[in-house]
């Protein structure tokens, strides 16, 4: 699993909501980079980022919307917490329609701000976990023969060795070795992990 | 070239030709001499001031001015015979006429001097212009309208813009506190981070207080320009305004003010905002209500013999118990979209008058609210 450096992202045009955000987050041991902003940010905002973002929904010029609209043309998976005004909850409700992790109100409550951004680091982790994992998986996969593959996905679908054998025109001895250098070379146990990591794969 | 310049006779119209030709006319043709008598008077004339041309001939045109330019229309005669400075002949301006029946109409008057039988006549073409003030005051009013429209969506807009800026500072506040909190508990190695938050709360504060300040200013009318005003005119002008608004959210609206109230002395459009915003809440307060039963009524009465009073009364649900006290709060509202402003800025401008905003329950249901202003003192 690659180890990456995660931080919120605070993107607010406020110079005094972006510092007291950062002291507070510095205070619990969380990094953070702040933006003044929605332009600011996307030059800066890198692919490899991990972490959340704290978007301020109204700016002036670009507005949060706008730069969680761009985020998404970008493939940008990083969860957006919206902070919101008075007045704003329409806005926000249709920036969660639009795949937002959550929105906070301001001014803040502090342990209420932290456990959301909390939930949305975890959340970014499960996230990078995930996409580590399947770029895991389909290294291993890789390394399989074209035989090999075929095995695979014949033993997936529930073949029974002797069946496989005489669809693939081979000895069942055969099969029999083939389906063990698959488990190996997949690194599981079982058959219910193998059928695991291919619906993973065909995900 | 041979240029042969003929002249030909311009024929001579006879009078019946000439009466004809008046007749035709839709303007009102007045000829007159110089001592004022009127001597020839077409159908138009008749039709406009209720005179026949046999009553009228021989009269003195000052019988067609109400004073003071019925009673001085000799001297300018006599002054234009002297002086030969046209106040008004070739010029042709605005005055008011009157009819038979005393009743006063606008007309455009315009006056030739013409040979007449080898006399100096005047002749007078006049114009009535009663459709046309009629048009013009419609557009008077609706700027009027327009601007009180645009007024109360001014006030909305700052007051949500206010409301967005006093945000931001408190939302900082909190959180440099918080984070400081945190900071002192994490141990003493903190002190630097946890003064600059300190500075930082106290900058904020003041920031805050800075927004405070304007809002106060707005919230406070400016300086109300107080006139002497007729409640009934005042409600008059924004009568299509907030029929308008009604007939769009399906409300039935009566305004229904008594004639010859005593006369205040108030500000109009502040006025006018009050009783726009009053029936506004009314209508917000019946969107949820059964079509038939959405019943918007305006009275304005004398309340006392110092007070006169306008009551809105709707048939909403009312107002629950528990927010009773708060409604005239600044950023109290229970509407999804409002600021909570309008009931707030009311009351200020009302008192401002002397007078009393408050609100008391229907017996069938809904609420009245109600305006008092101390009558003009005689």
């Amino acid at each position: 699993m690659t180890d990456r450096q995660e931080s919120v992202l605070i993107v607010d045009d406020d110079a005094a909501v972006r510092d007291s955000l950062s002291l507070l987050l510095k205070s619990v041991g969380i990094q953070s980079r702040a933006f003044s902003s929605g332009g600011e940010f996307l030059d800066a905002y890198q692919a490899e980022w991990a972490g959340c973002i704290l978007l301020d929904i109204r700016m002036p010029g670009m507005s949060g919307m706008e730069v969680q609209r761009r985020l998404v043309e970008r493939d940008c998976t990083l969860p957006i917490i919206f902070i919101t005004g008075h007045g704003d909850i329409p806005m926000a409700v249709e920036a969660m329609h639009l795949g937002a992790h959550d929105f906070v109100q301001k001014p803040f409550h502090d342990q209420e701000l932290l456990d959301r951004i909390q939930a949305a680091l975890s959340a970014n982790r499960e996230q990078q976990d995930d996409i580590d994992l399947k770029r895991n998986v389909k290294e291993r996969y890789e390394t399989l023969t074209p035989r090999e593959a075929e095995v695979m996905s014949a033993v997936v679908k529930g073949h029974a060795n002797k069946v496989i054998a005489m669809d693939l025109d081979l000895s069942q001895r055969t099969v029999e070795i083939h389906r063990a250098r698959v488990m190996e070379k997949m690194q599981v146990r079982s058959l219910a992990e193998l059928v695991k990591l291919s619906v993973l794969l065909d995900s | 070239m041979n240029l042969k310049v003929s002249h030909k006779e311009v024929p001579e119209f006879d009078v019946t030709a000439q009466d004809a030709i008046m007749d035709a006319f839709i303007e009102a043709i007045i000829i007159m001499d110089t001592d004022g008598s009127i001597e020839r008077f077409n159908k138009a004339a008749e039709n406009m001031f209720g005179y026949k041309a046999n009553e009228a001939i021989g009269l003195d045109i000052s019988i067609l001015m109400p004073d003071p330019d019925g009673a001085n229309h000799g001297r300018y005669v006599d002054r234009y015979l002297a002086t030969r400075e046209a106040r008004i002949i070739g010029i042709g301006r605005e005055m008011t006429a009157r009819r038979k029946d005393g009743t006063m109409f606008p007309m455009h008057l315009a006056v030739g001097e013409v040979g007449w039988h080898g006399k100096v006549s005047f002749i007078g073409l006049i114009r009535d212009l009663t459709d046309d003030k009629l048009a013009e005051e419609r557009r008077l009013r609706q700027a009027t309208d327009m601007i009180a429209a645009s007024r109360l969506a001014t006030m909305g807009e700052m007051a949500a813009a206010i409301a967005h800026e006093i945000n931001q500072p408190l939302a900082a506040i909190a959180t440099y506190a918080s984070a400081a909190e945190r900071l002192l508990n994490a141990g003493p190695e903190n002190t630097g981070d946890v003064k600059g938050a300190l500075a930082s709360v106290k900058a904020q504060a003041h920031r805050a207080g800075e927004i405070i300040r304007k809002l106060r200013s707005f919230v406070k009318p400016e300086v109300a320009s107080l006139e002497v005003k007729d409640l009934q005119s005042v409600i008059e002008d924004i009568r299509s305004l907030a029929e308008l608004d009604a007939r769009a959210n399906n409300i039935q609206l009566s305004i229904d003010v008594a004639n010859n109230l005593p006369e205040i002395i108030a500000d109009g459009v502040q006025i006018q905002q009050v009783i726009l915003n009053l029936l506004r809440n009314g209508i917000d307060a019946m969107l949820d209500c059964d079509p038939d039963d959405r019943r918007l009524e305006l009275h304005g009465y004398i309340a006392s013999p110092d007070e006169v009073r306008v009551d809105v009364i709707d048939r909403g649900h009312g107002i629950p118990q528990s927010v009773r006290d708060s409604v005239f709060n600044p950023f109290f509202t229970t509407k999804t979209s409002g600021m909570g402003m309008g009931l707030a800025i009311s009351q200020t401008i009302v008192k401002s008058h002397g007078g009393k905003l408050g609100f008391e329950d229907n017996p069938g249901g809904g609420t009245t609210f109600y305006v008092t202003l101390p009558t003009k003192v005689a």
